[in-house]
């Protein structure tokens, strides 16, 4: 073996080493999920308690239905009526939001459909610095289906550690205790498919 | 691949963006080039100017160049129409693109309002037709008019008392009526976006003027 095929076997071993040691630091098991484009990689956060934070109340009777919420007011997370909850954490004033809202729209039409999926996976969206009458306005201007609700002072946000938007997180609804979240990607993804069978492998849905 | 790239620059930039609004300014984790094109500044002086309008003032006319071609005056919308102007401090920086791309999709609330909206930078033309290009989807372009105060440098910003003394200008709104009077100023702090809800109600307001 010459010097050259020595020093690239080497760099070879560190590569995956580091690949290795990413994944076990992010408790995430023996793989990391690449997000499907293979443009965003979307590691696994580990499963970890979900925020106790509360949401505001759903914008209409429609998305409360949709939750399966019965009161009104403000209302914590773990009350979603599912077993697996997506969270799109996104912004009015993000242009890559804007541009993949009608594919969002598409994931959650696509998830509706399935029968097997219908009322198990639920999706929303949290405006990260986004007033009420700016996820109102973002609705509206793309009809967004699903519950958005706004975190004007990013504090589920900030408790998320989300530092940029679109990112999309993974809960585990538990019968009892705290919601485990799953999954925590950055950037979005390309392929509702891919993604959506991905984050039911890793929920063990 | 060219679209992927224009996909991931706006995704960087709201990355970048939420990152400085979450106080944090850590280090990002994105290796693409569109990263490194947003300059850090840091947190700054909130305002750095010293104000020469108040509300009821008679808004100074300006001619300006668009990056959209051909120049825009202000009195062109006077007896027609509102005029909003956005100023923004400079391309390329952090809270970047991060105010007028909501703009963008709000065109139905400016048009309740009767109102135009006008986007001011110090920056020259080439370098805002950049920099605007990519808060758009690819083929479209911001529907207001993005006007280059670059030369003489901060002329108009400096009219309006919103230049500040490193040269670029503040995150500042006006609201103009249709009779040219200035209803409503709002000198941010720089390092924060305002909210859409309070431009709505100014809006709301000169109409009542």
């Amino acid at each position: 073996m010459n010097k050259k095929m020595s020093c690239a076997l080497f760099a070879l071993l560190i590569a995956v080493a580091s690949l290795v040691s990413a994944c076990a630091t992010t408790g995430g098991g023996e793989e990391c999920p690449i997000s499907p484009d293979g443009a965003v990689k979307a590691m696994p956060a580990g499963t970890k308690d979900f925020p106790m934070s509360e949401l505001p109340p759903p914008a209409n009777e429609a998305d409360r239905k949709y939750l399966g919420l019965s009161g009104g007011g403000n209302f914590p997370v773990r009350q979603i009526k599912a077993q697996v909850v997506i969270v799109e954490v996104f912004s009015f004033y993000c242009p890559h939001c804007q541009r993949t809202a009608a594919q969002i729209n598409d994931l959650y039409r696509m998830i509706e459909a399935r029968a097997d999926l219908k009322g198990k996976v639920k999706l929303i969206g949290i405006g990260a610095k986004n007033s009420a009458f700016e996820v109102d306005a973002y609705r509206e201007r793309y009809h967004v289906p699903f519950p958005l609700f706004p975190d004007e002072e990013m504090v589920l946000t900030e408790k998320l550690g989300v530092k940029g938007t679109p990112t999309f997180i993974g809960i585990r609804m538990a019968e009892n205790g705290a919601p485990r979240q799953f999954y925590f990607g950055e950037g979005g993804f390309a392929d509702n498919q891919k993604f959506l069978t991905e984050i039911i492998r890793l929920s063990g849905l | 691949m060219k679209g992927w790239n224009r996909r991931v620059g706006g995704m960087v930039c709201c990355l970048g963006v939420l990152a400085l609004m979450a106080g944090g300014g850590a280090a990002y984790g994105q290796s693409t080039g569109f990263t490194d094109n947003i300059y850090p500044v840091g947190k700054l002086k909130p305002t750095d100017s010293v104000p020469r309008l108040k509300v009821g003032d008679v808004a100074p006319d300006f001619t300006l160049p668009a990056v959209q071609g051909g120049t825009v005056s202000l009195s062109q919308f006077k007896g027609r129409r509102n005029v909003v102007i956005s100023f923004v401090p400079a391309a390329w920086t952090p809270v970047c693109s991060d105010q007028w791309p909501g703009y963008n999709i709000s065109r139905k609330l400016f048009d309740k309002h009767e109102a135009t909206l006008i986007g001011i930078t110090v920056d020259n033309i080439p370098t805002l037709y950049a920099w605007t290009k990519q808060m758009c989807n690819p083929g479209e372009k911001l529907w207001f008019p993005v006007l280059s105060d670059f030369f003489p440098h901060g002329g108009v910003a400096s009219r309006y008392g919103v230049l500040r003394s490193d040269g670029v200008s503040e995150r500042a709104l006006f609201v103009i009526n249709k009779k040219g009077i200035v209803t409503y100023i709002d000198v941010h702090d720089i390092n924060q976006r305002p909210f859409l809800d309070a431009l709505a109600r100014a809006l709301e307001e000169a109409n009542r003027q």
